[in-house]
């Protein structure tokens, strides 16, 4: 064994006791924002890995988008729904528990022999030196035979603009119920719903 | 390679349907932007017109000579093309009925036609993808509009808790798939491609634990998005809180996909493991029609009658997979073609009574024969078509099915499908006989205050359009149902795949039968 393959192992074995650790914390502790910063650790160590086996970009990708965008989303949830609420312990909480633990027990034990059973096809990748950067390669496919995925891709995103806008957006008024006594509305905004009217609407329909 | 060689290799001719639906998404989004809510007025009947030009330049593909394209990333052959007819025309109804249901929700209109748009476009390429890349990316254009339309209606809670179940359910159900498909990468050596997979599973080690589990995974994923027992628990609670049209478009156009990709999947890249997926759909099949029909006796909602409908009615279909003959295959895409009309049939009037009374209780259907028999009559036949009553569609659609399983030697399965359909027809002609047989004494408060027939509001005329449309063709297909068993039987005898594997499993079975003879 070289210094190159004892530098690998060791990493591997790091990243990996970072990941399985930081999943457990994910999955066990109790306090919610905990979770939320041990999962963007998660996120990290699986760019860590992607590294390992010379995908570069990927784990840039993983980095920028899970930890940047999707992590920090999840604590802006958390963050913005601050509601602290006790929840009473179950009666047979360990019932659950214990079938929940069962299982993933057996699910694990099922994929770790089909891992070691399975005589995995790998002629096309051992040994394989990028040539190019992996951008240049990626991009390449992207052009030619992933070409209609990568163009159906931008509708997708079109449309999950479009729908998180409406989802989001208030509410207009369908017909005009500002009550005469109420100060009238400056003439370029739009008429929109007034809080209350809404938090009480959304009580009624409760 | 020059940039020549690749547009003339990338075959794009084959994408013209959906490039046409993709332009006019394009332009009901801009138009809706620039023009504002007046454009409301045009832009649903533009993007009927676009959906129908769609089904028009499939027509045209019908006799393609070269379906492959995208270096093998789409495959639009005879099979593709009906699937995709069918889900274009499922969009178009669904947008006729959507009209005047979504003004008077409350909601803009021109965002609503554009996310349906995105989902046809979705289901469209689904039906014809031929590499695991576009397979997922088509399922997600899909899903996720899917997700949208149902919780289109924000304001009422129902539709709210429908959204965020079908979305985890949803997302849980498209992780496992998409767990199943990286198996298949692994095992076929880095190929995407559907045909290149099963050359490379073929040339391996054959038929493994890996194989089996990523058998599974995939079947999860789309046992999903036909919602068969017993990954149908979303349906009933999104069938009840989302609005009706796109409830409409979720069991028929959304389920048309699912179809098409699972035949597709099936019969391309799982040829090794065969008996297994035989097996998981005959389990599928009947834990659907057992568990569909029998639940249904019970349902007070007609929403939710339709949603365990709908489930029962997917067992049946998957009667024509698991036959997995020539004969099979396309009296599952002959029921499709039945199905589209029939079910759509039934949505347009629950919505037109919805629209009128506010309510979709079974019991207020009481009597209704009374003030309203048009609506009444398209109820009538488009349930007892569902049911399966003789000379309506849904009889000869069901006839060929357990037809075909029959002579595919599927004995125990075909009399589950008769004993389970005598079961629904009793749950449907309840409804007819509330509609029908009451006395005026005992008709219901809804329909007592019924309001006076009119077609006049906006969006009333494009249903009744489509209401008189779809009661046609449920009525008619039945006797005049030939062309559509030509185009059934055709699509199937044109579909290379179906073909191949067809002749490959007679061969298997031919083999057998000499050993056993030896």
């Amino acid at each position: 064994m070289n210094l190159a393959e004892g530098v690998q192992i060791v990493s591997f074995g790091l990243l990996s006791l970072m990941m399985i650790g930081a999943a457990l914390g994910v999955v066990l502790l109790a306090n919610i924002v905990y979770s939320a910063f041990l999962l963007g650790g998660v996120f990290i160590s699986i760019a860590g890995l992607y590294i390992l086996l010379n995908a570069d970009f990927v784990a840039a990708a993983q980095i920028l988008i899970y930890v940047g965008a999707v992590n920090v989303l999840i604590l802006f949830a958390i963050m913005l729904v601050n509601k602290r609420q006790d929840f009473a312990p179950l009666p047979n909480a360990w019932v659950r528990q214990g079938a929940t633990a069962l299982v993933c027990a057996g699910l694990f034990v099922l994929l770790g022999t089909m891992v070691l059973a399975t005589p995995w096809s790998t002629t096309k990748v051992v040994g394989a030196v990028p040539a190019q950067s992996s951008i240049v390669t990626i991009g390449e496919h992207f052009f030619t035979d992933y070409l209609l995925p990568f163009e159906l891709a931008s509708v997708l995103l079109l449309i999950a603009m479009i729908g998180a806008i409406i989802l989001a957006r208030r509410e207009y008024l369908p017909e005009q119920t500002i009550s005469p006594e109420k100060p009238q509305q400056p003439a370029l905004t739009l008429p929109e719903r007034p809080k209350e009217l809404l938090i009480a609407g959304s009580d009624k329909k409760a | 390679m020059s940039f020549a060689e690749l547009a003339a290799q990338l075959n794009a001719g084959t994408i013209l349907p959906e490039s046409i639906v993709i332009a006019t998404l394009i332009v009901v989004i801009m138009v809706d932007l620039i023009v504002g809510r007046t454009s409301t007025r045009w832009t649903p009947y533009l993007a009927v017109a676009g959906l129908l030009a769609s089904v028009v330049a499939l027509f045209s593909q019908w006799d393609i000579n070269n379906p492959v394209s995208f270096l093998g990333g789409f495959n639009g052959d005879a099979l593709s093309v009906v699937f995709r007819g069918i889900i274009a025309l499922s969009a178009a109804v669904t947008i006729l009925m959507s009209i005047s249901y979504i003004e008077q929700s409350g909601t803009s209109l021109g965002e609503f036609v554009g996310i349906l748009l995105t989902a046809t476009i979705g289901g469209m390429f689904l039906s014809g993808a031929n590499e695991l890349v576009m397979i997922f990316i088509s399922l997600e254009t899909l899903s996720i509009s899917s997700y949208l339309l149902t919780g289109y209606t924000k304001r009422d809670p129902r539709s709210n808790e429908a959204a965020l179940k079908y979305l985890l359910i949803g997302a849980s159900s498209t992780a496992i798939f998409l767990y199943g498909v990286s198996l298949l990468y692994g095992l076929s050596g880095g190929e995407t491609k559907l045909s290149a997979i099963a050359a490379g599973l073929a040339a391996g080690s054959g038929q493994s634990l890996a194989l089996v589990i990523a058998l599974v995974f995939a079947i999860a994923g789309i046992a999903f998005k036909i919602s068969a027992v017993p990954f149908h628990q979303w349906t009933p609670d999104v069938y009840e809180g989302s609005p009706t049209p796109v409830v409409a478009f979720l069991s028929v156009g959304s389920k048309a996909a699912g179809f098409a990709l699972a035949i597709r999947l099936m019969v391309t890249v799982f040829p090794l493991v065969s008996e297994q997926w035989h097996f998981i759909f005959t389990a599928l099949a009947i834990l659907s029609m057992v568990l569909g029909n029998v639940v249904a006796l019970t349902q007070t909602s007609m929403k939710r009658l339709l949603a365990y409908s709908s489930i029962a009615q997917a067992g049946f279909v998957m009667l024509g997979l698991i036959a997995s003959t020539e004969a099979g295959y396309s009296s599952m895409v002959f029921y499709m073609l039945v199905y589209l009309f029939m079910n759509l049939c039934g949505f347009i009037c629950v919505i037109l009574f919805s629209l009128r009374t506010g309510t979709d209780q079974i019991s207020e259907y009481s009597g209704l024969y009374q003030k309203d028999p048009l609506l009444t009559l398209g109820l009538s036949i488009s349930l007892l078509s569902l049911g399966g009553i003789p000379p309506l569609a849904g009889f000869f659609g069901k006839l060929y099915l357990f037809w075909a399983g029959w002579q595919a030697g599927l004995y125990l399965l075909v009399l589950l499908g008769l004993i389970t359909s005598v079961v629904s027809i009793y749950y449907y002609i309840r409804v007819v006989k509330m509609m029908v047989v009451k006395e005026p004494q005992e008709m219901s408060d809804a329909v007592k205050n019924y309001p006076p027939i009119s077609w006049n509001f906006s969006g009333m005329r494009a249903l009744q359009v489509g209401l008189v449309v779809t009661l046609i063709a449920t009525s008619l297909a039945g006797i005049l149902s030939n062309p559509l068993f030509n185009l059934a039987n055709g699509s199937v005898a044109k579909t290379e795949m179906l073909q191949s594997a067809v002749i490959s499993s007679q061969v298997v079975e031919a083999t057998t039968q000499v050993s056993v003879i030896k």
